[in-house]
């Protein structure tokens, strides 16, 4: 059995490589192009458009980590305003029924003077 | 026979009469002749008031069972009625409260705002500060508006009903409304009736609404004031600003209308694909535009749910539209509801590539053209279209008309581009999906490689 020649298979992967990141680079600008000129035709451009999308969530993650952003704050803000719109709810619930309280109140008071 | 039924089925028969005659007088071709007939069901409507105004304005939302013709007819109907007397809207107010207008608030005027079938609104002032159930305090001295239930609508309303229900049932309307279930129309008309006629209801849906917009700066919802809120008042912060239906060619020289127009729109697309509850009566004397170029919406009288199953077809849909694609368009449309028998998918996916065709693209793209037309296709093959699906459509359509009366050259399909996209390629991530998927994907892979 032959030796592997281990530079041609680091050479065929870097190869490899190089050819699915220009593929994916294309299908980038295609989609970056189509999102610029309005919409284009066919099922392949969706797949550019995800792209452009995906590269521009890339950036956005690039940007973050640059700036030193945790993520999961982020989640928990919208949990924690979930959770304070609940309690408004709440409030405004019982605000109405108290407005309703005091008018059977009132009335009862009326019709018993 | 009541004196109410005898003018309904007179009112009635005379216009269709009306709209018979001039058919067959004139000659006239499917399309003028299903366009005479929707003049007359308007006009008929517009006179008998009452229940037939809402009525008409659930037709005009429902092309998909109504037809184009009928639908865009019937969005011309405005519900306004003359103002019931001051006193009778404060004799509600006391029953409610317990105390006249003059102490439930710091001032109430007695001419209404607006005067409308169900309701009136009236202007007021608030004479305690309220804590919303999201956003800043409103002080005491806020404009708030008033909405109040006018005296006997429940009555009216839902006696019309139960008179248009002992009409519907007729051979001779029968004969008339071929192809329409008139029995559902009216059982969705009563619960629609019935919701309305519950103002926190609507309350509730502006607070929540409120909150899905909270990080945007240009979506002003008004709050509600609880505390002078029950079933039959309904008391909100006050909106000012003109309605779109009142802008004028200063008015919009004056705001930024591409960016509202974009903005409108991204918005109503967030609606739809992120939250999955929509206003879904946007015509354009509901939404304001306030003097610091915010979108204000009003009246959450007609709002559209969607399950989170329901959102990621829908974005397939338009994923469809957006990308021209017939085939995708037929499968997620499916699951949606719409069951097209397997014999007719050739004929239909035929016919759906042709208007995709000729639907144009980019900045003349048109969604009206193409959402309207695709529901006429499937009204003329038979198929049946789930109520959820025409409400959709037909509200995409009228945004993308409102986005159109701010800036003619919109494209509100770019608008969606980025949330169908997003939409669906999160969904990639789902578990489900992968193993549904991947052998298929490996599977296509392998054929590449070796064809």
């Amino acid at each position: 059995m032959s030796d592997v020649d281990v530079m041609r298979l680091f050479a065929m992967w870097m190869l490899a490589h190089e050819q699915a990141d220009e593929l994916m680079k294309a299908a980038v600008a295609r989609g970056a192009d189509a999102a610029r000129e309005g919409m284009t035709s066919g099922p392949d451009a969706f797949t550019d458009g995800l792209m452009a999308m995906i590269a521009e969530e890339k950036d956005r993650l690039k940007a973050g980590l640059a700036g030193g952003a945790a993520l999961a704050p982020e989640a928990q803000d919208g949990r924690l305003e979930e959770l304070r719109f609940e309690v408004g709810e709440l409030r405004g619930r019982l605000d109405q029924m108290q407005a309703s309280l005091d008018a059977i109140a009132l009335h009862l008071g009326a019709s018993q003077a | 026979m009541s004196v109410r039924s005898r003018r309904i089925a007179t009112t009635l028969g005379r216009h269709l009469r009306r709209a018979s005659a001039r058919s067959v007088r004139a000659g006239l071709a499917k399309g003028a002749r299903l366009q005479a007939f929707a003049v007359e069901w308007r006009e008929a409507f517009d006179e008998l008031g009452g229940a037939f105004l809402k009525l008409g304005q659930l037709i005009s939302v429902r092309p998909d069972e109504f037809g184009d013709e009928l639908a865009s007819e019937m969005s011309r109907l405005r519900d306004e009625v003359a103002p019931a007397p001051y006193s009778d809207i404060a004799a509600v107010i006391e029953q409610t409260f317990a105390r006249p207008p003059s102490a439930l608030f710091d001032s109430f005027e007695e001419q209404p705002l607006a005067s409308a079938s169900v309701a009136q609104v009236h202007a007021a002032v608030l004479a305690e500060p309220c804590r919303p159930v999201w956003g800043a305090e409103l002080p005491a001295g806020s404009k708030v508006a008033v909405k109040v239930i006018r005296p006997g609508a429940a009555d009216a309303l839902l006696g019309d009903v139960a008179e248009a229900r002992s009409i519907a049932g007729g051979r001779a309307v029968r004969a008339l409304t071929r192809g329409i279930d008139l029995l559902a129309l009216l059982d969705e008309f009563e619960a629609s009736i019935r919701r309305e006629l519950d103002l926190r209801v609507e309350g509730r849906v502006a607070d929540r609404f409120a909150f899905d917009f909270r990080d945007d700066p240009m979506i002003a919802v008004p709050r509600i004031v609880w505390s002078r809120t029950s079933s039959r008042v309904l008391t909100m912060e006050r909106m000012y600003g003109w309605r779109l239906s009142e802008l004028d060619d200063a008015e919009l020289a004056g705001i930024d209308a591409h960016g509202l127009a974009v903005h409108g729109a991204t918005a109503f697309m967030r609606q739809v694909m992120v939250h999955g509850r929509y206003h879904a009566d946007l015509h354009p004397s509901n939404l304001f535009v306030t003097p610091d170029s915010r979108i204000a919406y009003l009246d959450f009288g007609i709002v559209g749910h969607l399950t989170d199953t329901q959102r990621g077809d829908i974005a397939q849909v338009l994923a469809a539209f957006v990308y021209r694609d017939a085939d995708r368009a037929l499968r997620y449309s499916a699951r949606l509801g719409v069951r097209v028998p397997s014999r007719k998918v050739p004929v239909l996916r035929r016919e759906l590539g042709e208007l995709l065709d000729v639907t144009p693209a980019g900045p003349n793209g048109d969604f009206r053209h193409f959402g309207l037309g695709f529901l006429r296709l499937l009204r003329r093959h038979s198929i049946a279209v789930p109520p959820g699906y025409g409400l959709l459509v037909k509200s995409l359509a009228t945004v993308e008309g409102v986005a159109r009366r701010l800036y003619p050259d919109i494209d509100i399909m770019e608008t969606a581009r980025p949330f169908v996209t997003r939409m669906i390629g999160t969904s990639i991530g789902s578990w489900d999906l992968l193993k549904e998927r991947l052998p298929l994907a490996w599977r296509a892979a392998m054929r590449e490689l070796t064809a």
